[in-house]
């Protein structure tokens, strides 16, 4: 505890405690600010260069250190000087403030991400709940901006959005529902400590499916890209920005897609547990780069689902099977199967 | 450490303040879709007073249905809805009066047969402050359940009052 200083001498000391904090490193560099900004922008790169590997193209190259890893740099300054374009009566401050409201909810949920036993910013007592009010927040964001473009692509990839990303959270909660009742919180700190023995990926592998093609319907991947397809609809709900506004979102996007996969890996993988050679978040930052690059994969190889065929998935057969395990779930926990690890 | 928390009174201050401009605003907006935002903006500021009335659960609740589902189906039917539409507000006609009574009697009555049922097991004192989430569930199901059936009848009550308010003779 340290007071306000008083004297000019106590400046500098007040700075360098409150740097030091905990609270301080864990918000600014890691698992905060720092941190998340050099892997969202590590993430574009890693996607363009694994995707051309799939389609035996060689992705960036020309943009400096091996690979062109420099090339989301390179992305960011040409975007960052090109001239943002607003369509002729478009709702000028929701087109422009918008994009920033969907980059900080999609970073608002690591808040509460644990990367390690310490390495949280805020041990929240309901932290999914948390996430999952956060994430309830992006569909109805994305449709007010496609609003805003006052553009007919837009607004179709903006309605289809919605449209999908209700469908599929439900499957999700109720997929989620069974790992809160194996590891009896809802703090997301006390789920990963409930799977030091045994990841929830194994009591139930029917959760993490529904929760995986969930995740992929939720941040509209390929094969359940329609808000975006590219053939019908340019580029979905984002087809009028341009500039500094489209780099907000494309970092949006890719912030939440980093978001997921973290969750998919504090759910369902154990989060940060694995062998004691490598420090905790080292293990979590590996964990949620498989997870990601399972969701990146599909956009190499599949095609894109009919409408009617995704919203019948999500509703009638996700949905049941989360149903169903949720009673298998409730039969394990009863029958005392788990309690050799600990359940 | 460093103690950098703002005080209470100051945090109910700006809630008060955010929430009430934000409804004020939902009432007044002239296009409607600012209306549904300064209205998304109100039901946040309200999750706000429930953290600091240490009910971070029903906080997060009230974000993900009210924010993340009602706010989200108001601004679905404004953008449904052509803006000429939307202006004109019809109310109809006649034969409210007696179905509101209708459905006011049978609520008295179904209300009051649970608490005669329910009798002397009804709840005399508040639950006690600081509820940890996992005594939620057997409080609710338990020595609360008869208020929480009350609700329900309430909830449906109204659900039949917006049928009744919706439907068009045809």
């Amino acid at each position: 505890m340290v007071n306000l200083p008083t004297t000019p001498a106590d400046v500098l000391p007040f700075i360098i405690a409150i740097i030091t904090s905990h609270t301080f490193i864990t918000l600014v560099f890691f698992p905060g600010f720092v941190h998340l900004l050099i892997v969202v922008m590590a993430l574009t790169w890693y996607e363009r260069k694994l995707l051309a590997r799939i389609q035996l193209r060689i992705g960036p190259l020309y943009a400096g250190g091996p690979g062109g890893i420099l090339q989301p740099i390179a992305d960011g300054v040409k975007l960052i000087f090109k001239e943002v374009m607003i369509p002729y009566k478009a709702d000028k401050p929701l087109f422009l403030g918008v994009p920033l409201a969907l980059a900080f909810l999609a970073a608002l949920p690591f808040a509460v991400i644990p990367f390690g036993q310490h390495w949280v910013i805020a041990n929240l007592d309901v932290g999914i709940v948390f996430v999952f009010a956060v994430g309830s927040l992006f569909p109805s964001m994305i449709l007010i901006f496609a609003w805003a473009s006052n553009s007919k692509y837009p607004f179709l990839g903006g309605l289809r959005s919605l449209f999908q990303q209700v469908a599929y959270e439900i499957p999700m909660w109720i997929s989620a529902l069974s790992v809160v009742m194996l590891a009896g919180s809802l703090d997301l700190v006390n789920i990963v400590n409930a799977q030091q023995k045994l990841w929830f990926i194994i009591p139930s592998f029917l959760s993490f499916v529904v929760f995986f093609i969930a995740t992929m319907a939720e941040l509209e991947r390929l094969p359940f890209d329609l808000p975006e397809a590219e053939p019908e609809l340019v580029a979905g709900w984002y087809t009028e920005s341009s500039g500094a506004v489209f780099m907000v979102i494309f970092l949006a996007v890719y912030m939440k897609l980093y978001m997921m996969s973290s969750l998919v890996t504090v759910l369902f993988l154990g989060g940060w547990w694995g062998p004691a050679f490598l420090p905790q978040p080292v293990w979590f930052i590996l964990k949620t780069l498989v997870v990601a690059t399972f969701i990146i994969i599909p956009r190499g190889v599949y095609p894109r689902l009919r409408v009617d065929l995704l919203i019948k998935v999500g509703w009638t057969r996700l949905l049941i099977i989360a149903l169903a395990n949720v009673f298998v779930t409730v039969v394990l926990l009863s029958t005392g199967v788990l309690s050799a690890w600990g359940l | 450490m460093v103690d950098l928390t703002i005080p209470p009174d100051l945090t109910f201050v700006i809630l008060t303040t955010i929430t009430l401009l934000a409804a004020i605003m939902a009432l007044q907006a002239k296009e409607l879709i600012y209306g549904a935002i300064s209205l998304a903006i109100s039901f946040i500021g309200i999750a706000g007073f429930f953290v600091s009335l240490d009910a971070p659960y029903l906080a997060m609740l009230q974000i993900a249905v009210y924010v993340g589902a009602v706010v989200v189906l108001i601004l679905f039917t404004i953008m449904l809805v052509r803006r000429e539409e939307a202006d004109k507000v019809e109310t109809p006609e006649g034969g409210e009066g007696a179905a509101g009574l209708w459905i006011a009697g049978l609520l008295a009555v179904s209300i009051a047969g649970v608490a005669a049922l329910a009798g002397p097991n009804l709840p005399t004192a508040p639950p006690p402050a600081n509820l940890p989430i996992s005594q939620l569930g057997p409080v609710l199901a338990g020595s609360y359940a008869v208020p929480l059936i009350i609700l329900a009848l309430l909830l449906s009550a109204a659900l039949l009052g917006a049928l009744v308010l919706a439907k068009v003779d045809r």
